[in-house]
């Protein structure tokens, strides 16, 4: 196949002073899955990597690879039928698919944590919430059951769980959503992680509890430096939280930019036909009459199982010329730290292709 | 149908369900998913309904239509009273009243072809031969955007966007006048959205359609809408244009929601925003006065004793709130 595998080794490029700084780091990351009309390639060639106190929002439509780049991290992948099938992903600077199961157990849950869109799937139905957190805590920190079930309902109280000490004693049936998710973070953050991946963790909640989740996230975030890899196909949710993004298209990293560069100047058509397509809640005082029509991306997203050649988003792009079909067009930093895969990004950030 | 007749009206509707025992606590009770609802749709016109999970969206619009039986209340359609008109009664009003659900994966028979499921309802209706249904199945196929040659094919041979086209041509099938459109959007990739919402727009102008456009998502609804009604636990807490909505919200409500929506700007970038506390009441246990009381940054004594009738507080601008008793007033304040 005449395909070029995108090569960013250092997706900060150089430019970012504080490389020292960055706790997660994954390298090509290449994971695949058997299934019956062959091998799906999910995560292609990912490079992305997180700083100390740093939020990366990582977006792109369902199906793109954002939940299997996060399980390859904690290697969560089932085999088979799935597997990693190369690149690396280091944290502070030890490559996680080189360490024993026992080492990884170490990691997960206490150097870096990982929540969920539904919660129900990670807690125990059995078991009351105060048992969850509090044995989250014991097992890694080697307290008491006393003084981790105390630290439990502080944590619960942190999270905004009205009436923690009681509720404690609640099974997770008996929450609400919101509330479960705020358990499920209560669970992630108790152990002070240094990474917390949160997979859409509002996804399935109403925008005013979204508001408390996030803002916990964030004030995590800020008092401990924890570094946020945070997934979402939100871009209202990227551009309010994130301080830089990776955007995905059928596997691969299509763009990596810091926030304002992305949504001012995105160089990718995919991002910016992504970012056409959202409703502007501020537009009914800029059209108080007939609303202007939202920019479609036609077609859809291609099957992993049969991609096209060349550039993947070729069969959807308004710019795709004969050579983007036959090659795909290399990852390559456009201005500093910000960088795209597509054959005809230097017209798009200069906007003369339309 | 005058003028003035707006094509379908609601009054004081109310949709109740009994609790099973023990569910929500001790003995039974009713959860009072739609408690008094009152609005008008013109016709041409989108009316929104937004509001939290579980505050009565789908209820409202299940009952408007009928698919429900309300527990008190009226439906005039083109001023017809049509709350407790039977099923051949009934059957006229049916065919003018359509519905388009959020999931279009659980709301399309899987055993049918794409073209059966488009079909139907016009075989329930006798509408037409075999040769002329066919035709307009394919005229329908070719308006939302679906190829001839996908007939064929079943539901789950579709993408999520195309099933939501299918449901899309299956509700104009009969040409009705209203579509309620429960969530239509809220399972879609944004780029998906963004086409399914040019469709309902496209249609609604060469069709004059109404729309009840039911949804979480404000961006989108502000986008869709021309009027804009907000729900809070089974009641109309503000209903106006939308323009009035989003550049001058009254209810305490709706400019919680609107300042927690996440705005894909970074001009938008620490704004300052209301943050209401805690979770959305039971509608078993709903608190006393205003419903809203447990969670309104504005709350008084007022409120915990005594619920705000939705009011005019200017002409097409109605808002249930005890601050805005004598007129609109702004910025929002606590009384002192
Ligand atoms: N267990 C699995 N078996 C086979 N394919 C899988 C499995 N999990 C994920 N995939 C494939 O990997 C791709 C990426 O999935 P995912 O990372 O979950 O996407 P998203 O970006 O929505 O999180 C999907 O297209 C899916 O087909
Ligand atoms: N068939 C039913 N039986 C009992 N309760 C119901 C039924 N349908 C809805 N409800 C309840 O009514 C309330 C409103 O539900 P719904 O109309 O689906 O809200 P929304 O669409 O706004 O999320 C919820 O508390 C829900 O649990
Ligand atoms: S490489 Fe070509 S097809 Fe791909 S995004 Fe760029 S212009 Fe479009
Ligand atoms: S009536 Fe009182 S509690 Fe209700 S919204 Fe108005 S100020 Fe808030
Ligand atoms: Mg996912
Ligand atoms: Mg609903």
């Amino acid at each position: 196949m005449n395909r070029i595998v995108p090569r960013d080794v250092a997706s900060d490029g150089g430019t970012t002073p504080a490389t020292s700084d960055i706790v997660l780091e994954i390298e090509g990351l290449q994971t695949e899955f058997r299934s019956p009309s062959g091998i799906i390639r999910a995560v292609d060639g990912v490079s992305y990597n997180v700083r100390r106190g740093e939020t990366l929002c990582v977006v792109g439509e369902s199906g793109c690879g954002k939940s299997v780049t996060a399980l390859s991290v904690l290697r969560l992948i089932t085999s088979p039928p799935g597997r990693i099938a190369g690149g690396q992903i280091r944290f502070e600077g030890s490559d996680l698919l080189a360490m024993s199961e026992a080492e990884m157990e170490r990691i997960r849950g206490n150097e870096i944590s990982m929540i969920f869109q539904e919660p129900m799937t990670s807690l125990n139905p059995l078991y009351t919430i105060g048992r969850q957190v509090s044995e989250a805590i014991a097992l890694h920190q080697g307290l008491s059951r006393r003084e981790a079930m105390d630290r439990a309902v502080a944590m619960l109280q942190r999270v905004a769980i009205p009436d923690a000490a009681s509720r404690a004693g609640s099974y997770p049936h008996q929450l609400s959503g919101g509330m479960r998710q705020r358990v499920m973070i209560a669970m992630a953050l108790s152990c002070h992680p240094k990474v917390l991946i949160a997979d859409e963790p509002t996804t399935a909640l109403d925008v005013t509890i979204q508001a408390q989740i996030l803002d916990l996230i964030r004030e995590q975030r800020e008092t401990l430096g924890t570094a946020v890899v945070l997934i979402t196909h939100d871009m209202g949710v990227v551009a309010e939280t994130a301080d830089r993004v990776v955007v995905m298209y059928a596997g691969r990293k299509v763009e990596e930019a810091n926030v304002a560069d992305l949504f001012e100047r995105p160089a990718h058509p995919y991002t910016r036909g992504l970012l056409g397509s959202i409703p502007d809640i501020e537009g009914a005082a800029r059209h108080p009459g007939r609303r202007p029509r939202l920019t479609e991306i036609k077609g859809m997203v291609p099957s992993l199982a049969k991609l096209p050649s060349g550039c993947s988003f070729a069969p959807r792009c308004g710019l795709a010329t004969a050579a983007c079909q036959e090659v795909a067009p290399p990852l390559v930093q456009h201005r500093p730290g910000h960088w795209a895969a597509c054959w005809r990004a230097e017209q798009v950030l200069a906007g003369i292709a339309a | 149908m005058s003028e003035a007749t707006p094509l379908v009206e609601v009054r004081d509707l109310q949709k109740h369900f009994p609790v099973r025992r023990g569910l929500f606590g001790a003995g039974s009770g009713q959860v009072h998913a739609v408690d008094g609802i009152s609005f008008t749709i013109a016709a041409g016109e989108t009316l929104g309904l937004v509001g939290e999970s579980g505050c009565g969206k789908s209820t409202a619009g299940r009952t408007l239509l009928r698919l429900v039986q309300p527990s008190q209340g009226e439906i005039r359609f083109r001023g017809d009273d049509i709350t407790s008109l039977d099923g051949p009664a009934m059957l006229p009003y049916r065919r003018s009243m359509q519905m388009i659900q959020q999931d279009p994966y659980a709301s399309l028979n899987p055993r049918m072809t794409a073209g059966e499921i488009v079909e139907e309802p016009l075989v329930i209706h006798r509408i037409g031969g075999r040769t002329e249904r066919r035709e307009r199945v394919a005229q329908l196929f070719e308006r939302v955007g679906l190829r001839p040659e996908q007939r064929l094919a079943y539901p789950h041979e579709f993408s999520g966007g195309q099933r939501q086209r299918i449901g899309i041509a299956r509700a104009l099938a009969l040409s009705p006048a209203l579509i309620v459109c429960d969530e239509p959007v809220s399972a879609l990739d944004v780029s998906i959205q963004a086409q399914i919402i040019n469709l309902l727009t496209d249609l609604q102008e060469e069709l004059g359609l109404s729309y009840l456009f039911v949804a979480h998502d404000l961006a989108v609804v502000e986008h869709i809408s021309h009027r804009v009604a907000v729900m809070y636990l089974g009641r109309i807490v503000e209903l106006t244009d939308r323009r009035s909505l989003f550049e001058t919200p009254l209810h305490p409500y709706t400019e919680a929601l609107l300042s927690a929506v996440p705005i894909a700007k970074v001009s938008a970038r620490g704004r300052k925003r209301v943050v209401l506390s805690g979770d959305v009441p039971s509608p078993v246990n709903r608190p006393s006065g205003c419903h809203f009381h447990t969670r309104c940054p504005y709350v008084h004594a007022r409120c915990r004793s005594e619920a705000p009738a939705l009011h005019a507080v200017r002409e097409g601008h109605l808002v249930a709130c005890h601050l805005h008793e004598a007129g609109p007033t702004l910025p929002l304040a606590r009384p002192n």
